[in-house]
């Protein structure tokens, strides 16, 4: 065989071998373990749960818990995202007051907040069941969190018709809400429950419902689990998503690899062109 | 007037209409950032490794500040332009806080005037290389003068690859006169790190000519001082900043590596780059034996940095214009080979990023670019504009090897005992290029500039008379 075509198909399989690459990472090695990559985000994926914690640069999605119904596993519908950039301890800023440090083990990611004043220590920690955030310091630290979402059709049986304006709820170990997902057609429901009763809980409204909830608590440690789930209402039409990008790019491969084949084949240069002859 | 200065002269009004209202903000801020502490004596690879420490305490990831990751000497080409901006317009800063992931803040009048100036080297390379593409065709000058492709990069996005190409263009045309002179404008190729795969490359062909070896070698050695002073000076930043960063990329770009954007696990994604950097160093062992010492240096050169193209593993939007004019006086390739890359470019960057400049005037017009923004970010998040970017990085990489067989076969064509009609073509056609660009490369006199060159010729051209 001809060296060139011995070149030719060496580097036409070595294209095609490498597209799969992102798909046997998917299969093989990318559940339900921490992962850092880009400029220092981390992601952690499991059957149920997809979890986004933002690089530095970026005060939002500390963690965004998203889920993954049953009915559309490649799908990432947002569950909760708390913020960093509008929660404070002890009257300071998480994201702007605080230097912050990110270290990970294959089941818990460990983030640090430092001030002169007080470090606090947050655990996230994800299981089939649902997603377990914890703050935790050495002392007892007051604290303000949001936790996001656009949006909630209704928290704790209290819809947006019931509060048009920011409520405050009963403090509770247990928040209840209810999304609905128009691309999937159906309806979800998210559970978060405390460790520990807080000082204050507040809803605000935003437009078709809540978008955010306010949590007030003075202790040394609280926990978050947060779980949720995705039932279908109606009769979804087939969504694409980020997730399904490792089956198309094998696919995207083969078809260019296979075009390039061709004309080599049976296309002319354009020295050929001007010539009239075939190559 | 004649036709070479007209191309010349048209190539940098139209670059000099363009420059004072595009930029790339990441970039053109490392530029800005590096002149300014170059200026203040302050040591600009410290900077960034303090920076690269510090993002890595924060993740606990091998992750890495992306600043001046270049030779030493760059910064050097913009500096006096920089200096003369504060003489105009002031010691102040006109350009505010440009690394990713920030958008920049710019301070108006001075704005434009800072990016025209910071573009000027840039500029004069782009016009040298037209200049010297258009002593043996005008047809090739003006491709390289009006090609957009070319046009963005230099002064729409404001990257300094028309340097690299400057002087690797000169360095090859140099070779066979002059080898002092051809190391001195090789190593200041450099400025950016990859065409280091050609150094082989320009020892093995000088193998046995110890002299000439030699002088190329003692050339390319002075514009090494600066990287030897900061490697005294402060070693452990240096080489994090030049070798560990470029060493510990992960693979990407135009390319068929880009898949690995989507596979967000950073450790694997060091792994896998590995694979390109082993079939890398295969193929250079491979050709530069071979093909090395036999093919003419254009041929030859070419075929190793199109070897890099394969498979290096980062071949970003602009590192085609280094070789595009050695690609255009190339017979056996496809000058179109430019039209992966730029389509590359706005898909994996908004292309409205380019023009902030503009939009930063008028708080109307920051209102469309945050709703652009939106819409942009939405469709990045999809995923839908990785589709493309993936085929079209496969696309380039097939082109690229495509050109590489051409250049192949053709050597392998070339070198007979006997000279074939080809290679007599090619002998005059170097000739008269050589020819053509003696004035700006040397001083000798005519009838001693014939000679060596001739003699160089023949010794690029007829291997098999060493």
């Amino acid at each position: 065989m001809k060296l060139k075509s011995v070149l030719t198909a060496f580097f036409a399989v070595y294209i095609i071998a490498l597209s799969f690459i992102p798909l046997v990472h998917d299969a093989l090695l990318a559940q339900a373990r921490w992962m850092g990559y880009g400029t220092g985000a981390y992601q952690y994926q499991n059957q149920n749960y997809f979890v986004l914690f933002n690089d530095p640069y970026d005060g939002s999605s500390k963690p965004h818990i998203h889920v993954n119904p049953g009915i559309a596993p490649a799908a990432r519908i947002s569950l909760l995202e708390f913020s960093d950039w509008t929660s404070w301890v002890n009257e300071h800023n998480l994201f702007n007051e605080f230097n912050m440090t990110v270290r990970a083990s294959p089941s818990i990611l460990t983030v640090t907040y430092a001030s002169p004043e007080i470090v606090v220590q947050k655990f996230v920690e994800v299981s089939p069941d649902g997603v377990k955030v914890t703050l935790e310091s050495a002392k007892e630290f007051k604290a303000h969190l949001e936790l996001w979402r656009w949006v909630m059709a209704s928290i704790n049986g209290i819809s947006i018709k019931d509060a048009p304006k920011p409520l405050a709820i009963t403090p509770t170990t247990t928040i209840e809400f209810t999304f609905e997902d128009e691309r999937l057609q159906s309806l979800g429901h998210g559970n978060i429950i405390l460790s520990a009763p807080p000082a204050q809980i507040m809803i605000y409204p935003h437009e078709k419902g809540f978008n955010k909830i306010t949590i007030d608590f003075v202790n040394s440690r609280m926990v978050f689990t947060v779980s949720g789930s995705m039932e279908a209402a109606g009769s979804p039409s087939p969504t694409w998503d980020y997730t399904l990008l490792p089956y198309v790019l094998p696919v995207v491969a083969v078809s260019v690899v296979a075009l390039y084949l061709l004309v080599n084949k049976y296309g002319r240069t354009p020295k050929d062109r001007a010539t009239g002859r075939s190559s | 007037m004649e036709e070479r200065p007209r191309i010349v002269l048209l190539a940098v009004a139209v670059r000099v209409a363009i420059a004072p209202f595009f930029m790339h903000a990441g970039d053109l801020y490392t530029i800005y950032e590096s002149s300014i502490m170059l200026l203040n004596g302050a040591n600009i690879y410290n900077f960034v490794y303090a920076k690269t420490l510090q993002l890595q305490n924060v993740t606990g990831l091998p992750v890495f500040f992306e600043g001046y990751a270049y030779h030493p000497l760059l910064v050097f080409f913009f500096v006096p332009f920089y200096w003369l901006f504060t003489l105009i317009a002031g010691p102040n800063p006109v350009m505010i806080d440009g690394h990713y992931p920030s958008v920049p803040l710019l301070v108006y009048p001075w704005t434009p005037v800072m990016l025209l100036l910071l573009k000027v080297p840039i500029i004069l390379a782009d016009a040298f290389i037209v200049y010297l593409l258009a002593g043996t065709d005008a047809r090739k000058a003006k491709i390289y003068a009006f090609c957009p492709y070319v046009i963005f990069i230099s002064v729409v996005w404001g990257m300094f690859d028309a340097l690299v190409a400057v002087f690797l263009l000169a360095s090859y045309l140099i070779s066979s006169r002059n080898n002092l002179l051809s190391g001195i404008l090789y190593g200041l190729s450099l400025m950016k790190l990859y065409t280091v795969v050609l150094l082989p490359l320009y020892v093995v062909r000088l193998l046995g000519r110890w002299r000439a070896l030699l002088e190329f070698l003692g050339g390319f050695a002075l514009t090494l001082l600066p990287v030897v002073y900061f490697l005294i000076a402060s070693p452990n930043s240096i080489w994090n900043v030049l070798v560990t960063f470029q060493g510990t990329r992960i693979m990407g770009g135009v390319n068929m590596y880009n898949f690995i954007w989507i596979v967000q696990d950073l450790p694997f994604d060091l792994l896998v780059s590995m694979i390109p950097n082993i079939l890398l160093i295969v193929a250079l062992l491979f050709l530069i034996p071979r093909f090395g010492r036999k093919a003419p240096l254009l041929e030859s050169t070419l075929a190793i940095m199109f070897v890099y193209f394969l498979f290096g593993k980062v071949i970003n939007e602009q590192f085609l214009v280094s070789i595009f004019p050695l690609i255009l006086l190339c017979r056996e390739c496809d000058h179109r080979l430019w039209v992966a890359p730029f389509v590359f470019i706005f898909l994996r960057s908004p292309f409205y990023y380019f023009a902030l400049p503009i939009l930063w005037t008028s708080p109307i017009f920051y209102s469309y670019y945050v709703q652009a923004d939106f819409v942009w970010r939405q469709l990045q998040a999809a995923g839908y504009l990785m589709i493309p970017m993936y085929a079209v990085g496969v696309a380039f990489s097939l082109a690229i090897f495509w050109n590489l067989l051409r250049i192949l076969e053709s050597t392998r064509a070339a070198v007979p005992l006997v000279p074939s009609a080809a290679a007599v073509r090619f002998r005059l056609m170097t000739g008269g290029l050589t020819r053509l660009i003696r004035s700006p490369l040397s001083s000798r006199e005519l009838s001693r500039v014939r000679l060596a060159f001739s003699s160089g010729s023949r010794r690029r051209s007829m291997p098999w008379q060493r």
